[in-house]
């Protein structure tokens, strides 16, 4: 597997006669964690949408998990993890049902044991069973953070992941992202709460307009001058 | 990291998107119950605007069926892909390595199946209020002309409600799309079944309507496997 895990060159795309992005060149390493912020409109979620094979890009060239895209996305979509902010699931089957469907799209195997464990992992075990119409949008966010990690995907791409999550799913996810500086994958978070990039990402990139007008690492900085520095670029 | 994904295969892929709908239809119970009493509604209907049951209406048998059947299936092809668009899933179906023509394959599987419970119903219906001559020994035959043009309802509907999908005025341009396509399907189940009902037996004819169903079936088929990645993906 590359050590690039996502790699755009030029990278747009065009909404009716606007740029939602564009010119966009972007690196993400193996072990990496990129947070992507910006005004609304600055084309964050498209990108990411792009990225999760979900848009296709209209100019420049784009390779994720070593596929290039449009040609390698199936290939590129079993090592992808998406986060969006609906939890992508039906709300009439019950959580063990909707990651049936996964499981069974991501060709994961010993399915059984492995919902189980996600279910525990994410505290919805004695909820297993019941329809998602009935769970809180808390538990809900969790089952859609099983749903990404059931396929052990090496790219994790989230949309606001905080938004929604409650604390024992922050947590969770907050643990996974710190897991990942080891493991070999990576992560794009788009978020709007600048303050949590200081402790959930690598690198900060601020997105204006739909083009990329930072991209520069975050050690060493706190929430405060994260802020700051955020403040500083969409000024 | 432990990793638990193999190349998923297209069958297991297949075979959870049947089930997923198989579930939800079984759990909601929205669209093969809507189906079932739109026919009982509509052939209830005709067979008052008709006349009454002292009159033989055998040689319209055909038409009222298959009309009957057509503006069911706009019904139920309508909502094959409501789970996903008002449940907002489509995206996590569609960022998994599945091949588009598969999600095809699965909602036209789905629909047959619905289309088949819904004709369990208006077969015998259609017997009870049109016909007085002999009806009952082509049964048989009358199934198996509607299970060829179930699939021929399927592919093309699956295709145009795809197409729909991403349309705003989707409820508008389904029925646009899809019943002028079903035109061929009326004609010739229509043709098939008056071949073999009210004591006809005309096996040529019927033999004729059901490969030029067969044809329209393949074509769809290869339309759908040349386009359904495009309408996904574009």
């Amino acid at each position: 597997m590359p050590d690039r895990l996502v790699s755009a060159r030029g990278v747009g795309h065009i909404y009716g006669e606007r740029a939602a992005v564009a010119d966009v060149h972007l690196n993400v390493a193996a072990g990496e964690r990129v947070a992507i912020a910006g005004p609304n409109g600055a084309g964050k979620s498209t990108l990411l949408r792009i990225v999760a094979t979900l848009l296709r890009t209209g100019t420049g060239t784009l390779t994720v998990l070593g596929e290039e895209l449009p040609g390698g996305a199936r290939r590129a979509r079993c090592g992808i993890g998406y986060l969006a902010h609906d939890p992508l699931a039906y709300l009439d089957l019950s959580p063990r049902q909707n990651l049936q469907v996964y499981a069974d799209l991501f060709g994961v195997q010993d399915a059984d044991r492995r919902i189980d464990d996600l279910l525990d992992r994410v505290d919805l075990i004695a909820r297993a069973d019941d329809p998602v119409r009935v769970l809180s949008r808390g538990m809900a966010q969790r089952l859609a953070l099983a749903r990404m990690l059931l396929h052990g995907p090496r790219l994790l791409l989230l949309d606001e992941p905080h938004a929604s999550l409650d604390a024992a799913g922050t947590a969770l996810l907050d643990a996974e992202l710190a897991a990942m500086r080891t493991d070999g994958r990576a992560a794009v978070i788009v978020t709007h709460e600048v303050e949590r990039i200081a402790s959930v990402a690598d690198r900060l990139v601020v997105m204006r307009r739909g083009r990329i007008v930072v991209d520069e690492p975050v050690a060493g900085r706190g929430p405060a001058q994260v802020r700051a520095r955020y403040e500083e670029c969409i000024a | 990291m432990s990793t638990t994904v193999n190349r998923p295969r297209w069958t297991r892929q297949l075979a959870g998107l049947i089930r997923k709908d198989l579930r939800l239809e079984l759990r909601t119970k929205e669209t093969v119950m809507a189906m079932v009493l739109f026919a009982i509604v509509t052939l209830t209907i005709m067979q008052f605007g008709f006349g009454t049951r002292d009159d033989d209406l055998t040689r319209f048998t055909g038409g009222l069926m298959w009309v009957t059947l057509a503006f069911t299936a706009v019904l139920g092809v309508g909502r094959s892909y409501v789970a996903e668009r008002e449940q907002r899933v489509l995206d996590g179906i569609l960022v998994s390595p599945v091949p588009r023509v598969v999600l095809l394959a699965a909602k036209a599987i789905a629909i047959v199946i619905y289309m088949a419970i819904t004709e369990l119903v208006v077969i015998p219906l259609v017997g009870i209020f049109f016909v007085k001559g002999p009806y009952w020994d082509s049964i048989g035959w009358i199934a198996l002309v509607a299970l060829i043009a179930n699939v021929c309802i399927a592919l093309s509907g699956t295709l145009f409600s795809g197409l729909a999908l991403f349309t705003r005025a989707r409820d508008l341009i389904l029925p646009v799309l899809f019943l002028p396509a079903l035109v061929p399907v009326v004609i010739a189940g229509a043709g098939a079944t008056h071949a073999v009902v009210g004591g006809a037996h005309d096996m040529s004819e019927y033999r004729g309507y059901c490969l030029f169903l067969v044809g329209y079936a393949i074509l769809f088929l290869l339309v759908c496997i040349a386009t359904y990645d495009a309408v996904f993906d574009d």
